[in-house]
């Protein structure tokens, strides 16, 4: 049985900032940055209207933002920030800091390319830039799935087996100020799904010292990352529990929680990407379909930990991948294409890869775009 | 109340235990043993990037006894915030959230996260353990460097005035404002208590002996801070901004007055950083010192 909800209509930040205060973070951090800033004032609003009862910390710069979450977080108490491209690049020390840290902070990345030439439209420079940064990495396609991915961040982020922080991202404008529609439970069955956050993965104790991150030697150091490697394992498990818990509550899935695949089992074309990307492919699919082309497509939904087994299991069935990035490795290829080729390798699988980078500094990529590229790719 | 030195050695416990790895008369460790362990049994510890990140200890055999929270060079503050932030929501405002750094992150790197704590008035208390210069990395100028001073990154001498965080503070209304030396440990722990019971953003510069980085004795360490007070290089002051008013601490009131001070030569001449110093520079060095007694003087 699902629980009753209410369908609304909402930009994706207004999205983000509902699934934040249904979580009832108690400290949260912000600084302004477009296309972010909506999602924090928003929050601002409702603790000083009183719907949150959270200590909301103005701060000076994105650098601080995320400091001052992570001195929360090692109170031992829920928090949340939310960033985007330059912020994020300035937070960098404390955003790896977060992840080796194991601090479990959830903020949302408002997809937005990077400077020099200033411009606000999307690309996923800035969240890739961070993908070694020890951050679990949701990729969403659109304004229900930033809700959703959010209130399950919280519950894997914060599970003891787990300690990381989650980085949702969401495509700036595409999502963040493009209102669609969005089904809300009411405030008690959200906070239900979550939960509280009584026993913190880490509290700073009075009556028990300790001192965290003190010099570490290469042991102790290089055991800590591989203690964080396991629980990447361990976490790309949990979003899959957690988000079929979530279905079963709320009545919405997205694939498995790692990867949505779209269209028919087997074709002669797969379509792979993030985001919006993801969902525009599906109109894609349906018209190619229509003219007797078989293609079909498998969203990316989580990047980090990134789900090796399900692409190579897709890829196994499908002749011939076609692979979106909206982002470029320069000096060598967008991130989701050499992260599959190496899955696809690493497991001998040799379906044929063809990357194309769509999409950079918030270039439009229509459905018929995708569809013409599907085409060459058939021929080729 | 005023904390005499049988004071000093009342401690709710040992804040730094056995195996720390400060050098031999590092004043650092000394101002911590008996500011710290006044607090002992209520304060958080948050440390950037300085020599307290070294000699707190490594792994198990970390020496400090409090909680302690290491963060990156410009972040302590932030942190803090975030700590302070939490234990009100908690309900545990009893807790002091203290951050316990030199003057690398104080006087440069860290200004602005600083600078935001103050302004929003958080409720920590900032001690900048100052010992002029990027102690850790082997010796550099730092933004806290006097004129003269020979570091690794100024060979023939610094050439511009200290950058006097303490003013700064005030000027961004902190609630309470004082500097210390580690040669009058009564007065420093003194300020420490009275500055834990504000509620507020308040700053501590403590002048520490650098033996090392100051090319001196280590057996001169206290000897070198009592000589930066009496020859009036180092004034000892605490400003609060409810009655707006700066008071000269006891240990510098004689200083107020010029003719009372002891030539800096009795200062400059113990410390192999000043070797060479030229008699232009000491004038430069004095009317920098002058400067900075000229300004608290407007607030007395």
């Amino acid at each position: 049985m699902t629980v009753a909800q209410e369908i609304k209509s909402m930009t994706g930040n207004d999205a983000a900032a509902y699934a934040a205060l249904y979580a009832k973070p108690k400290v949260i951090a912000a600084y302004p940055i477009t296309p972010q800033t909506t999602i924090v004032e928003k929050l601002s609003q409702y603790v000083d209207h009183g719907l949150l009862d959270a200590e909301f910390v103005i701060v000076e710069s994105e650098h601080s933002a995320l400091a001052a979450c992570m001195g929360a977080a090692w109170s031992g108490v829920r928090t949340f920030t939310a960033t985007s491209s330059q912020g994020l690049l300035y937070m960098a020390e404390n955003v790896f800091w977060t992840g080796y840290g194991r601090l479990p902070i959830i903020m949302p990345v408002v997809n937005r390319c990077l400077a020099p030439g200033w411009n606000i439209w999307p690309d996923f420079q800035d969240s890739m830039a961070f993908r070694d940064a020890g951050w679990i990495q949701i990729y969403t396609k659109n304004n229900q799935e930033v809700f959703d991915t959010i209130l399950q961040a919280f519950k894997i982020s914060e599970n003891k087996d787990i300690a990381l922080p989650s980085m949702p991202c969401l495509d700036g404008f595409i999502i963040s100020h493009t209102t669609g529609q969005v089904s809300l439970p009411n405030a008690e069955d959200a906070y239900e799904f979550v939960g509280d956050y009584d026993d913190p993965v880490i509290e700073v104790d009075v009556e028990n010292p300790w001192a965290f991150g003190a010099m570490t030697g290469p042991d102790q150091y290089s055991k800590n990352r591989r203690d964080l490697m396991a629980a990447m394992t361990i976490a790309e498990k949990k979003i899959v529990e957690v988000h079929k818990e979530f279905d079963e509550r709320f009545g919405r899935s997205y694939g498995n929680g790692l990867v949505e695949p779209y269209g028919d089992d087997e074709a002669d074309l797969t379509i792979m990407s993030l985001g919006t990307i993801g969902d525009e492919t599906h109109e894609a699919i349906d018209r190619l379909n229509q003219e007797g082309l078989k293609v079909n497509a498998l969203r990316i939904r989580t990047f980090r930990p990134f789900p090796n087994n399900d692409i190579v299991e897709f890829a196994k069935k499908n002749h011939k991948l076609l692979v979106i990035d909206r982002s470029v490795s320069f000096g060598n290829d967008g991130q989701l294409r050499i992260e599959v080729d190496s899955a696809l390798k690493r497991n001998k699988v040799d379906t044929p890869v063809i990357g194309r980078i769509m999409g950079i500094g918030g270039e439009d990529v229509p459905y018929s775009r995708i569809m013409d590229e599907a085409k060459k790719v058939l021929k080729e | 109340m005023p904390v005499t030195q049988k004071d000093l050695m009342k401690k709710p416990k040992d804040a730094i235990l056995k195996g720390h790895f400060a050098c031999a008369g590092c004043g650092s460790a000394l101002a911590f043993r008996h500011a710290i362990g006044s607090i002992a049994d209520e304060v958080i510890l948050v440390v950037p990037a300085s020599c307290a990140s070294v000699y707190q200890g490594s792994g198990k055999g970390v020496a400090f006894n409090v909680p302690t929270i290491n963060t990156a060079f410009a972040a302590s503050d932030a942190v803090a915030s975030g700590i302070s932030r939490a234990m009100k929501m908690k309900k545990k405002e009893n807790l002091k959230v203290v951050v316990w750094g030199g003057d690398g992150s104080a006087a440069d790197i860290g200004v602005s996260t600083e600078i935001g704590a103050c302004d929003r008035q958080e409720n920590i208390l900032h001690i900048m353990y100052s010992n002029n210069v990027y102690g850790n990395t082997g010796g550099q100028r730092s933004g806290d460097t006097m004129i003269g001073a020979r570091t690794t990154t100024t060979p023939k001498g610094n050439t511009t005035p200290r950058k006097m965080i303490p003013f700064i503070m005030m000027a961004n209304n902190a609630r309470y404002v004082a500097t210390a030396s580690q040669a009058y440990l009564e007065d420093f722990v003194e300020k420490v208590q009275k500055a834990i019971s504000y509620e507020g953003f308040k700053f501590i510069q403590i002048d520490i002996s650098c033996p090392p980085n100051w090319k001196a004795d280590s057996s001169d360490s206290v000897r070198i801070a009592r000589t930066a007070v009496q020859t009036g290089i180092w004034p000892l002051f605490e400003w609060d901004r409810i009655t707006s008013k700066a008071v000269i601490s006891r240990p510098s009131q004689k200083y107020l007055n010029k003719e009372e001070r002891l030539p800096i030569t009795e200062w400059t001449s113990i410390q192999g950083r000043f070797r060479g110093i030229t008699e232009e520079e000491l004038k430069a060095l004095e009317a920098d010192t002058e400067r900075q007694w000229n300004f608290i003087r407007k607030f007395l």
